[in-house]
C-alpha cells in the first residue's frame, strides 16, 4: 500500500489530468466529426477506445523502467527505428501519394515515423549528454546533425515534409538546451534556409500547391486553397460561443476536408467558438508549461533533454497544425497531439507523458 | 547543472507562451472581429455538397449483346434542414401524388441520422413533375433535383430470373454491409446477378458540392469527386438462345435450363411465370409488390434453380449407370416385362406391358418393370450414392443467389429424419426417381452434362468475364478442372445409346431434330398437387455433346408430350439457326463447333 502511496505522489497530476482533459474532448470532437460519416456513427470512437487502451498500456510500460535503462538502449533502438523508417518505403502502403504506413493485417496500419519521433527524443538525448556541451562551433554539432539527419531523409522520401520538420523543432530545441550558442545555431538555420530553394525540387506536386495556397489561398479556391478557405469560414463563424457541439454546418457538410484527423480544431473553433478554443489552447499551454517545469527539476542532462525534446515535438505539432486551420502556416499534414484521429498519433502522445513522468518521478529530491 | 541550462529552459518556455498568444490572438482576429463575416460566409453563401449515384455495370450477353444498362432519369430528393415546413410537403405531395405525411415521415426518419444528406421521395419523374417543382421553386427550397441513372432491363421480362431486380438497401442488409460504402436509400441487388455481383456492379458514388442562392438554385459548381460506375459484367447467357427458350415455353409454368457440358457455362435459363425487373429498377411501388409476391404463381421464384421436383423417369438415367457400373447390367441384359412387378404381398404396376426388352429398348421406352427390377439388384445405398456422385441432391455452386438442394434418400437419412426403416418397395420408388428424391432442374442439367462430357462433374455459372467501366478484361471466369467422377466409360457409353434410343424410337421422339443425334430422357412425376409434372432431359450431338437441356413443365402430364417438343426447338434454335451457331465459344474452338450441324445436316 505504501509503495503504491508513493508511487501515486510521485505522479505529475497536473501533466495527467491535463492529457485526460484533452483525451476525453478528443472523443467528442470525433464523434461530432465523423458520425455523419459511413453508416456507424460509432466507428471512429470505437477505433479510438481501442487506441487509448493500446496507448496507456505502452505509457505504463515507459513510466515502468527508468529512462536511463531506455538510454542504454539508445544503439539500438536507433538501428531498429532506421530500419522500420526502410521498411516503410518498401513495403509501405500508398494513399494520397504519401507511403507512410506499414500494414499489419486486421490490426490495422501503423505509421512508424510517430514513433520514430520519440526514438529521436531518446537516442538524441542520449548522445548530445554523451558528449557534453557547451557547444561553439559549428563542427561540435555535425554529429548531432547527422544523428538527426539520417532519419530525416528517409521520412521526406516517404516523403512527409510535417514531421521532417518536427525532427527539425525536436533537433534545435534540444541543442539549444543541451548548451549550443547561439552563433553555430543561426548558421546551421542559415544554412537550411539557403538551401530551402533545393529542397522545392524534392518536392511533390500537391506540397508544391500546398505551399502556393498558403502564399495566396484565393488563386486556388477549388483546389488546395480550398481547404484553407473552408477551414477559416469554419473557425471564424464559430464566433465567441460557437454553433454548439455537434451543430457546425461546416464541419458537417464535410466542406472542410480531413475535419476529422489534421483539421480536428476547425471541429473546435466552429462548433465551441474562441472561448472552446482557448479553453482547448490553455489545456496545452499548461501540459507544454508542468512539460518545461519537468524539465527544470530533472536529475540529470539526460532527463533534461528528453523532457526538451518532448516539450519541443508537442509545441511544434500544436503550433503549426492549430496555426494550419486559422490560416497561420501551411498544410503539413501533422495532426493535433491528443484530438485528431489516428492512432499512431494517439499511442506517441501517450508515450510522450509516459517520458515525462518517468523523468519526474526520478528527479533529484530537492524541489525548487 | 549549471543555471544556464535553467536559463535557456525558462527561455524556451517564453517561446511556448508567446506561440500561444499568437495563436490566441489569431483566433481573437478570425472569430470575434471578423466573426460575423465568417458567419454569413458561412450561411449565406450556401454551399451544398450531394452525393452523386454511380451508374451500376452493363450486364453483357455471351456475344456481348447489352441485357441491363442504365439510362438517366430524374430523382426529387428534399434537404431535410432546407425544408420550409408543412406547405413544401404538401406541395410535393400534390405534384409526386403521394401522401404529405408519408413524405414527411419520411425526411424526419432519415434526418435523425443524417440532416445534411439529401432524401429521396421519388426517383424517376417525369419531365412534366420537374417543370412544375421547378416553377414554384421559391415555395419550394429545401427540394432537390438529381439526374441519376435508372437501371434499364432492356428486354422487358427475358432472362429476369438470372438477372434478378433491385430494391431499397433494408436496414439488415445496411448492416450486414456496415463500412462497405453502403448508404440508407441506396439500391441494392435484391436477386439474381444483381444480387450476387452487386459488388462488382455498383460502383462508388461521387459527390458534388454546388454554391446554391438563397432558394436552393445551383450558382456554381464548386467541386466534384466524379463517381465511379461499376464494372461490367459479360454472362455466359446467349441472348438469342434464352429468347427461343421463352417461346418455346410459352406460357407454361415450368423450368429450362440450356448449358454447356464442358465447361458449365449456362446459355440459356428461363422459370416461368416470370416479371419485368423494369418495375423494380426505381424501387417497387407496394401495391405492385404485394400483387407479385401474393401471386400463386409465384413469378419470382427461379424454378430452375431455386425449387426442387420429383424427377420421375429422368432419375432412370442414375439407376442405368448405377446398373451399369456396377455390372448388374449390360447392354446384352434382357427381361420380360408383364406390365407390373410383384414384390410380397404389393403388386407394382408398369404403364404398359412391354414384353421381352432388352436393356437399350427399356431405356428408351421407359420400363418401368426393367428399372424396378435393376434397382433392386442395386439397392438403394448405392443408387444414392451415384444420384450425389452426380451432383444431385446438393447446391450446384451456380453463381445466384438462395440456391435450392434437393434431396438424395437412404435408408440411412429415413431413420435418421423419419425414425422409420427403409422399406423394400421405397427402392423401387426411388429407382424411377419418386418418393423422396428431389432435384432442380440445373442439378438434372449438371448431371446430363456429366453423362454427357464423359463423366467430370461442371460447375454450372454464369459468369463469364468482369469489364472495368472502360471496357478493360479484369477478369476471366475459367471453370478449371472439372471434377472427375469414378465411372467406367463404358457404362456412359451403353447409357448414351439408350438415351438415343429414347429420342429416335422411344418416348422422347418428339424432341428429335432431322440431322441431329440427341440422346435423352422423358420423366413424368407423379406429385400430390394434380397432373404429373413433364420432364425431358437431353444432350446432343449425342457423340460429341456441346449442349445439355432439360425442360420441366409443372402438370404437362407426359414428359414425351410436353417436354420434349420445348427441347427439340432449343436443340433446333442452337444448332441451325445461323446466326446462333458462332455463339458458341469463341476462337478456335468456333471452327469445330461450326462443323457439326453442317455435317449433320449433310447426312
Amino acid at each position: 500500500m505504501a509503495t503504491l502511496r508513493r508511487f501515486l505522489k510521485s505522479l505529475d497530476w497536473t501533466l495527467l489530468s491535463t492529457t485526460v482533459l484533452l483525451v476525453i474532448a478528443g472523443i467528442f470532437l470525433i464523434y461530432s466529426a465523423t458520425h455523419m460519416k459511413g453508416d456507424d456513427p460509432w466507428a471512429f470512437v470505437r477505433a479510438r477506445f481501442f487506441h487509448l487502451f493500446l496507448g496507456v498500456s505502452a505509457m505504463a510500460l515507459l513510466i515502468s523502467m527508468d529512462y536511463h535503462a531506455l538510454a542504454r538502449l539508445w544503439m539500438p533502438l536507433y538501428v531498429v527505428n532506421l530500419l522500420l523508417l526502410f521498411l516503410v518505403l518498401i513495403i509501405g502502403r500508398e494513399t494520397q501519394g504519401a507511403q507512410r504506413w506499414i500494414s499489419l493485417g486486421f490490426l490495422g496500419t501503423v505509421q512508424p515515423s510517430e514513433f520514430a519521433k520519440l526514438a529521436l527524443v531518446i537516442t538524441l538525448a542520449t548522445h548530445l549528454s554523451s558528449r557534453r556541451g557547451p557547444y561553439r562551433r559549428l563542427r561540435e554539432l555535425v554529429p548531432f546533425l547527422l544523428h538527426a539527419g539520417v532519419p530525416m531523409i528517409l521520412i521526406i522520401q516517404q516523403p512527409d515534409l510535417g514531421t521532417a520538420l518536427v525532427y527539425l523543432a525536436i533537433l534545435f530545441g534540444m541543442l539549444y538546451a543541451a548548451g549550443a550558442e547561439p552563433r553555430p545555431l543561426l548558421s546551421v538555420a542559415g544554412g537550411g534556409v539557403a538551401l530551402s530553394p533545393l529542397l522545392w525540387l524534392f518536392l511533390k506536386d500537391y506540397q508544391r500547391r500546398r505551399l502556393m495556397a498558403f502564399l495566396d489561398p484565393l488563386q486556388d479556391p477549388l483546389g488546395a486553397g480550398y481547404a484553407i478557405i473552408q477551414s477559416k469560414i469554419a473557425i471564424g463563424s464559430g464566433q465567441i460561443l460557437g454553433k454548439g457541439y455537434l451543430h457546425g454546418t461546416q464541419t458537417m457538410l464535410q466542406f472542410v476536408p480531413e475535419h476529422h484527423t489534421d483539421f480536428i480544431f476547425t471541429v473546435v473553433g466552429e462548433e465551441l467558438g474562441f472561448v472552446g478554443a482557448v479553453v482547448i489552447l490553455s489545456l496545452f499551454l499548461v501540459w507544454l508549461w508542468r512539460a518545461v517545469a519537468i524539465a527544470m527539476g530533472a536529475r540529470d542532462s539526460l532527463g533534461m533533454l528528453i523532457a526538451v525534446g518532448v516539450t519541443s515535438m508537442m509545441a511544434f505539432h500544436v503550433f503549426v497544425n492549430v496555426g494550419m486551420t486559422i490560416g497561420l502556416m501551411p498544410i503539413t499534414g501533422i495532426p493535433l497531439p491528443f484530438l485528431s484521429h489516428g492512432g499512431s498519433a494517439l499511442v506517441t502522445a501517450l508515450m510522450a507523458v509516459g517520458l515525462l513522468l518517468n523523468v519526474w518521478m526520478r528527479r533529484r529530491k530537492i524541489a525548487f | 547543472m549549471t543555471t544556464d541550462p535553467q536559463r535557456r529552459l525558462t527561455l524556451l518556455r517564453g517561446t511556448v507562451l508567446l506561440l500561444f498568444l499568437v495563436l490566441v490572438g489569431r483566433l481573437w482576429q478570425l472569430q470575434v472581429l471578423q466573426g460575423e463575416e465568417f458567419l454569413r460566409l458561412s450561411e449565406e453563401n450556401r454551399i451544398r455538397s450531394y452525393p452523386v449515384a454511380a451508374p451500376r455495370g452493363i450486364i453483357y450477353d455471351r456475344q456481348g449483346r447489352p441485357l441491363v444498362s442504365n439510362r438517366p432519369s430524374f430523382t426529387v430528393s428534399v434537404l431535410p434542414m432546407e425544408v420550409e415546413g408543412s406547405q413544401e410537403f404538401a406541395l410535393l405531395g400534390k405534384f409526386l401524388g403521394l401522401d404529405p405525411a408519408e413524405i414527411a415521415k419520411k425526411v424526419e426518419e432519415a434526418a435523425r441520422y443524417r440532416p445534411f444528406e439529401p432524401v429521396r421521395i421519388a426517383r424517376d419523374v417525369s419531365l412534366e413533375v420537374v417543370t412544375k417543382i421547378e416553377e414554384r421553386r421559391l415555395e419550394l427550397p429545401g427540394t432537390l433535383i438529381q439526374a441519376e441513372p435508372v437501371r434499364h432491363y432492356l428486354h422487358g421480362s427475358l432472362a429476369a430470373h438470372v438477372l434478378g431486380y433491385l430494391g431499397e438497401i433494408s436496414g439488415e442488409e445496411l448492416k450486414a454491409r456496415r463500412g462497405q460504402g453502403y448508404s440508407m436509400g441506396d439500391l441494392i441487388g435484391k436477386a439474381g446477378i444483381e444480387r450476387e455481383y452487386d459488388p462488382l456492379l455498383r460502383g462508388t458514388n461521387g459527390r458534388l458540392q454546388v454554391e446554391v442562392d438563397a432558394v436552393g438554385r445551383p450558382l456554381k459548381v464548386l467541386g466534384s469527386i466524379p463517381p465511379t460506375p461499376g464494372n461490367s459484367l459479360v454472362l455466359t447467357l446467349d441472348a438469342e438462345l434464352q429468347r427461343a427458350a421463352e417461346e418455346a415455353l410459352g406460357d407454361r409454368k415450368g423450368a429450362i435450363v440450356a448449358m454447356d457440358p464442358r465447361s458449365g457455362e449456362i446459355l440459356a435459363l428461363v422459370s416461368h411465370p416470370s416479371f419485368d425487373p423494369n418495375l423494380f429498377a426505381v424501387g417497387i411501388s407496394a401495391q405492385a409488390w404485394r400483387r407479385i409476391t401474393k401471386d400463386p404463381g409465384l413469378p419470382l421464384v427461379n424454378r430452375a434453380v431455386d425449387m426442387t421436383y420429383e424427377p420421375g423417369s429422368v432419375f432412370k438415367v442414375v439407376t442405368a449407370l448405377a446398373a451399369l457400373d456396377v455390372g448388374v447390367a449390360t447392354e446384352k441384359t434382357a427381361i420380360n416385362c408383364p406390365g407390373y412387378l410383384r414384390m410380397g404381398n404389393w403388386v407394382f404396376k408398369d404403364w404398359k406391358a412391354h414384353g421381352r426388352i432388352n436393356f437399350t429398348e427399356g431405356v428408351a421406352q421407359s420400363c418401368n418393370v426393367m428399372f424396378w427390377i435393376l434397382g433392386r439388384q442395386v439397392g438403394a445405398e448405392r443408387l444414392a450414392e451415384y444420384a450425389r456422385r452426380l451432383g444431385m441432391g446438393q447446391p450446384t455452386g451456380v453463381d445466384l443467389p438462395s440456391e435450392a438442394r434437393g434431396l438424395i434418400p437412404d435408408p440411412n437419412w429415413k431413420e435418421q429424419e423419419k425414425g422409420e426403416p427403409w422399406y423394400p418397395g421405397e427402392t423401387l420408388n426411388m429407382a424411377i426417381g419418386q418418393g423422396y428424391v428431389q432435384v432442380s432442374p440445373l442439378q438434372v442439367a449438371r448431371a446430363l452434362s456429366a453423362i454427357a462430357n464423359g463423366g467430370t462433374l461442371p460447375r454450372p455459372h454464369l459468369l463469364r468475364s468482369v469489364l472495368s467501366p472502360e471496357g478493360e478484361v479484369l477478369e476471366k471466369v475459367s471453370h478449371g478442372p472439372l471434377e472427375p467422377i469414378p465411372l467406367r466409360p463404358r457404362s456412359l457409353e451403353v447409357l448414351r445409346d439408350g438415351m438415343v434410343a429414347v429420342v429416335t424410337r422411344g418416348t422422347g421422339r418428339s424432341a428429335a431434330v432431322p440431322g441431329l443425334s440427341i440422346a435423352g430422357k422423358t420423366g413424368s412425376a407423379e406429385n400430390p398437387l394434380g397432373e404429373p409434372h413433364a420432364w425431358f432431359g437431353g444432350f446432343a450431338p449425342a457423340e460429341d455433346p456441346q449442349l445439355v437441356v432439360v425442360v420441366l413443365v409443372e402438370f404437362g402430364r407426359r414428359g414425351g408430350v410436353a417436354a420434349a417438343p420445348i427441347a427439340q426447338k432449343i436443340f433446333a434454335a442452337y444448332f441451325s439457326e445461323v446466326g446462333l451457331r458462332p455463339a458458341h465459344g469463341t476462337g478456335s474452338s468456333l471452327g469445330a463447333e461450326g462443323m457439326v450441324p453442317q455435317e449433320a445436316r449433310g447426312r
